[in-house]
């Protein structure tokens, strides 16, 4: 169990960047965090994930306080951060040089074959893909089996086909750990489709602007989907304090010259 | 003309004119992003190819500019159309490396300098990497030592020659000492201002991972840093020859150095051509081995540009 009681963080300079977050995550929700810029939703993972203090609050997982980075913890990144010098294999051990060698090379495999890269283990960073380098990353970040894998962004940079094989393995992956996912993001349709629980956060400072239950199996879509969608999206438009604009096919509605037009 | 023909028509006007202007535009990268593109585009092969055909191509592209400027040379003495006195032509220097070479001279010449270049190099090196170490490293480390250390390296170091004279003497270890502190601001520079902008970025993959204090410095600032730590010591590297000329210049009885102010002073501006020569020979072959011998620890590097020339 994750528990984050009155989570709060203000940079020096006086920025408060977050302020009063309270979430309890148990073992295997997948909890989505969509917000704007300057919702703290970084901050928020940067606190969990024990890499920076908070200014008020506490995070503990299974009543045991977290103060800096924890082993059952980790941070999957926006961007990959491998380390260039380093093989994909070794990337993805990174977080194993503790352990005997065979364990190792089990647990390495184990993951690449999670992230379906098994044929690239001996490759340097520089001769991947986007999408291959983050897959590498989140095989990284599996291997220590973490109880609580956090998510900043971590499709954003890739093209859609890729952000979608993408989510359908982090779907399968969380199917076989059944880890806690916290996962920030600003793509509705990814916090809707991946998430069991939505948090809106409103920015200056960071805070919960809206809690939304996604009460639906996985593999979503109809009617359902749409309403949860609609919701999310109406409390993010409130939450930036601006009025939602009409959904795109609307708008073609409402320009039949530009719908008729075709080239 | 019916509703669907005029359609078709246009539409054929229309496709027509945009295959041409995409074919006359974007052929060539459309053919290109057809391919399963790879991660890294391939680069263009250059002058290269086969192995050992490439490295003759390339020995060759390297000298052609020396041995053309030395024939040119050669040319114009023996046509008349230059003396050749205060610039002797390549043969005479060529002679006089023979004649130094059978006089069982030059030799010992080169390795004394060598030497030198060696042991000084060896220490500035190791005290350079180790400040610089210290001062990237250790925020007040930084503080506290790197401005007097700035204020040093200010200092043209041959001002420091009269003074280890005096310290250290004329022979061996004022010579060194002085190569040493040639070599040691350029390898300071280097590691301190390579560790402080280590990206950090990757330092937070290691804290994620809970690496501190040691492990961090081996596992990722060390790594981080060594493309910069090489440039750094053939910078070093190129100072220690500059410098083991000053030092030689101050009395010594052997060495390259020693040729040049021989040469002048008996008026042999062959035999100072000469040890220019060996000077620019060796100083290359030196760093050569160096970049040769680092280049496996950085090959992971993503360059613009390993292929080609």
């Amino acid at each position: 169990m994750l528990a984050l009681k009155g989570l709060g963080k203000t940079y020096a300079g006086g920025v408060q960047a977050l302020a009063g977050f309270t979430l309890d995550a148990p073992p295997g929700e997948i909890v989505a965090i969509i917000g704007g810029s300057g919702s703290g939703k970084s901050t928020l993972l940067r606190l969990i994930s024990g890499l920076d203090a908070p200014t008020s609050g506490t995070v503990s997982i299974h009543g045991e306080a977290v103060h800096e980075p924890h082993p059952l913890i980790n941070l999957i990144f926006q961007e990959p951060r491998l380390l260039p010098w380093l093989s994909v294999r070794d990337n993805v051990g990174f977080g194993l040089a503790h352990m005997p060698r065979a364990e190792q090379a089990a647990r390495i495999e184990e993951a690449l074959c999670r992230v379906k890269l098994e044929a690239y283990g001996d490759r340097l960073p520089k001769a991947l893909s986007g999408g291959q380098a983050q897959r590498v990353a989140i095989a990284r970040a599996l291997v220590t089996r973490p109880e609580v894998l956090l998510l900043d962004e971590p499709f954003s940079a890739l093209d859609a086909l890729t952000r979608e094989t993408l989510q359908q393995h982090l779907l399968d992956i969380w199917a076989q750990t059944r880890a806690t996912m916290i996962l920030v993001t600003h793509d509705i349709d990814e916090a809707v489709a991946l998430a069991h629980r939505v948090i809106v956060l409103k920015p200056w400072p960071g805070r919960i602007l809206d809690n939304i239950k996604i009460a639906y199996p996985h593999r979503r879509s109809g009617v359902a989907f749409d309403q949860a969608r609609a919701r999310v999206r109406s409390a993010l438009h409130q939450s930036l304090s601006v009025p939602a604009p009409a959904d795109i096919r609307t708008v073609w509605a409402q320009h039949p010259s530009v719908l008729e037009t075709s080239p | 003309m019916t509703m669907n023909a005029l359609k078709a028509g246009n539409a054929l006007k229309a496709g027509s004119v945009s295959d041409v202007a995409s074919g006359a535009i974007d052929g060539p990268s459309r053919a290109a992003a057809g391919s399963d593109a790879p991660a890294r585009p391939d680069r263009p092969a250059g002058l290269s190819s086969g192995r050992w055909g490439g490295v003759l191509i390339r020995f060759a592209t390297a000298v052609a500019l020396p041995v053309g400027a030395f024939l040119l040379w050669e040319i114009a003495v023996d046509s008349g159309f230059a003396s050749g006195r205060l610039v002797p032509p390549p043969s005479r220097i060529l002679t006089t490396l023979v004649d130094l070479w059978t006089a069982g001279q030059l030799v010992d010449h080169i390795v004394s300098t060598c030497l030198r270049v060696l042991l000084g190099f060896l220490a500035g090196a190791a005290a350079g990497a180790l400040a610089g170490s210290l001062t990237g490293y250790f925020r007040v480390a930084h503080a506290v030592v790197d401005p007097t250390l700035q204020a040093l390296r200010a200092i043209p170091s041959i001002a420091w020659v009269p003074l280890f004279i005096l310290w250290f003497g004329i022979f061996e270890t004022s010579k060194v000492v002085l190569i040493a502190t040639g070599v040691f601001f350029p390898v300071y520079l280097g590691v301190s201002t390579a560790l402080l902008s280590v990206d950090r970025k990757i330092v937070e993959v290691g804290r994620i991972f809970r690496l501190s204090g040691f492990d961090l410095v081996r596992r990722i600032l060390f790594p981080a840093v060594l493309p910069a730590f090489i440039v750094s010591l053939r910078a070093g590297l190129g100072l220690g020859w500059m410098f083991v000329v000053a030092a030689e210049f101050m009395g010594a009885s052997e060495g390259l150095g020693y040729l040049l102010v021989d040469g002048q002073q008996l008026g042999k501006p062959d035999q100072i051509m000469a040890a220019i020569l060996i000077f620019a020979v060796i100083g290359k072959l030196s760093d050569a081995i160096l970049v040769q011998a680092t280049a496996p620890l950085v090959a992971w590097q993503d360059n613009f540009s390993r292929g080609g020339l």
